[in-house]
């Protein structure tokens, strides 16, 4: 099974490409932080339209970041009903028995404006580095091997995952069962996925084994060739900046 | 000739009470290629696992270069003796081709340097040299199984074990594996059910059914014996029957 892997445009050539991984992962972080403290919706707009410039100076096609973001999108859009529906405040639309208050649908605004602008930042940060050339980058820059290994195996595995869960649905489709909202339907899909979660706790077994038949002894290393040049330096001041200002933006006001 | 590997009494069994192995007594020279046989279940890929002490005998021992597999000496054992597992994507799990032949010498404790001179040398070795940046996962079955040999070559073992080798390849890969394999100046201990290609690379074959060495012996004799063959769920090769 392909899915779209987050690092497919990583061997494009932008700015963003050729910022030291490490520092992009500690500047994009701060800006990020700054987006989803933003108490304005002036200033959450000017974080997202910043964080498109940022996407389309990535060069990372936006028909690709579309493909991760609408489950996101999806999410964002029932808080956003939510939301709308359940704070209390001035009256802004009756409709039957649901009310909409004027606070809700600001607050929702202000909250999925936050939420696209910092899904939008990942994107530049993560997509435009090899996958594991970022997790070399969050392991010098300190983050806990044990998460390192973690997010690795996650990334590495997810796809024999759905492969093998697909190859187990085909086997139980080709003998007849399809997916039905009843109970027995339930019951076999049920089977299916415990089986698939079998055969995965099996596979980490030989997977330890492999691994420590070569010299695998609980920590991971992965060989690093990082240059810090003035340009990174340059950029994560710039980054830094941005975020400081989108804070002094909302006091201004 | 000097045995690089010397099992004594060997017994497994495992937690839950399935007893794989019962008194295994085998002696490799440095140098050979045995090939191991035997029927499903009859304890090989568990024998295989001793020899880099991931499995820790019952009772009995296993003397690798010298070295007892006890816990004081698995670093130094498992930088000699390199296991090729029957499942390529169980033995290659980094995000590159590069991350993960270079993972055994890293672990070694090589030198930055050194790690790349023999990740190199690696995949130059099954002939992969341009795959260093892929996944894993994009690659074929035969690729994979390459670069998996690739990622325990980079440790320069002495003693190379491969479990079932020619598992899932087309005819294709398995030639080119097989010609690879000859040209490996290694102790190469190769199990599987792909006689064929046991008896193009091994000169000495052991036979193990229910967790006992039944026949030791020259790989020609052993493998043309219809009588022992039919006994143990194995048949003779079509090339020698």
């Amino acid at each position: 099974m392909h899915l779209p892997e987050i690092d497919k445009f990583a061997n494009l050539k932008s700015p963003l490409h050729s910022f030291d991984p490490r520092l992009k992962i500690i500047s994009f972080s701060i800006l990020i932080f700054s987006i989803v403290l933003l108490q304005d919706i002036k200033g959450a707009f000017i974080g997202l339209i910043l964080a498109v410039v940022l996407v389309f100076l990535s060069k990372i096609p936006f028909s690709f970041i579309f493909i991760h973001l609408r489950w996101v999108l999806l999410f964002i859009a029932v808080l956003f009903l939510i939301i709308s529906l359940t704070v209390p405040g001035s009256l802004l639309l009756k409709l039957s028995f649901l009310s909409v208050s004027r606070e809700g649908v600001k607050l929702s605004f202000l909250i999925s404006l936050r939420a696209i602008g910092a899904v939008l930042f990942i994107f530049p940060m993560i997509g435009t580095t090899k996958f594991n050339v970022t997790l070399t980058a969050l392991q010098k820059i300190g983050v806990p091997n044990k998460l390192i290994q973690l997010f690795m195996f996650t990334y590495r595995y997810i796809f024999l995952f759905l492969d093998e869960g697909k190859r187990i649905f085909i086997a139980a489709n080709s003998r007849g069962w399809t997916k039905k909202t009843n109970i027995s339907s339930l019951n076999v899909m049920g089977n299916l996925v415990g089986m698939l979660l079998v055969r995965s706790f099996e596979r980490t077994e030989y997977l330890r084994d492999a691994m420590v038949s070569r010299g695998y002894d609980g920590r991971l290393r992965i060989l690093d060739e990082f240059k810090l040049s003035s340009k990174d330096f340059i950029k994560t001041s710039l980054i830094i900046i941005i975020a400081i200002l989108l804070h002094l933006f909302g006091w201004i006001q | 000739m000097r045995s690089i590997i010397k099992i004594r009494n060997l017994h497994y069994s495992y937690p839950e009470g399935t007893k794989a192995l019962k008194g295994i007594n085998l002696d490799i020279v440095q140098g050979e290629s045995v090939g191991l046989i035997g029927p499903n279940g009859a304890g090989k890929s568990t024998l295989l696992l001793h020899l880099n002490g991931v499995l820790k005998s019952t009772q009995g021992s296993v003397e690798v270069l010298g070295m007892k597999t006890e816990e004081k000496n698995l670093v130094g054992i498992r930088k000699k003796v390199a296991i090729v597992f029957q499942d390529p994507d169980n033995q290659l799990f980094m995000p590159t081709v590069f991350d993960d032949v270079a993972f055994g010498p890293l672990n070694a404790g090589d030198s930055k340097e050194k790690v790349r001179g023999k990740v190199s040398k690696a995949l130059k070795e099954v002939e992969m040299e341009e795959y260093g940046e892929r996944c894993p996962h994009h690659l074929s079955f035969g690729e994979k199984k390459k670069i998996a040999l690739a990622t325990v070559l980079s440790m320069e073992p002495e003693i190379l074990i491969l479990d079932e080798p020619s598992s899932n390849l087309d005819p294709r890969a398995r030639r080119h594996l097989i010609e690879l394999l000859k040209n490996f100046n290694l102790t190469k201990i190769i199990s599987g059910h792909d006689l064929e290609l046991i008896l193009e690379i091994c000169p000495r074959v052991v036979l193990l059914d229910e967790g006992r060495v039944m026949v030791d012996g020259d790989v020609r004799k052993v493998l043309s014996n219809k009588l022992l063959m039919d006994s143990h769920g194995l048949e003779v090769p079509l090339s020698l029957s």
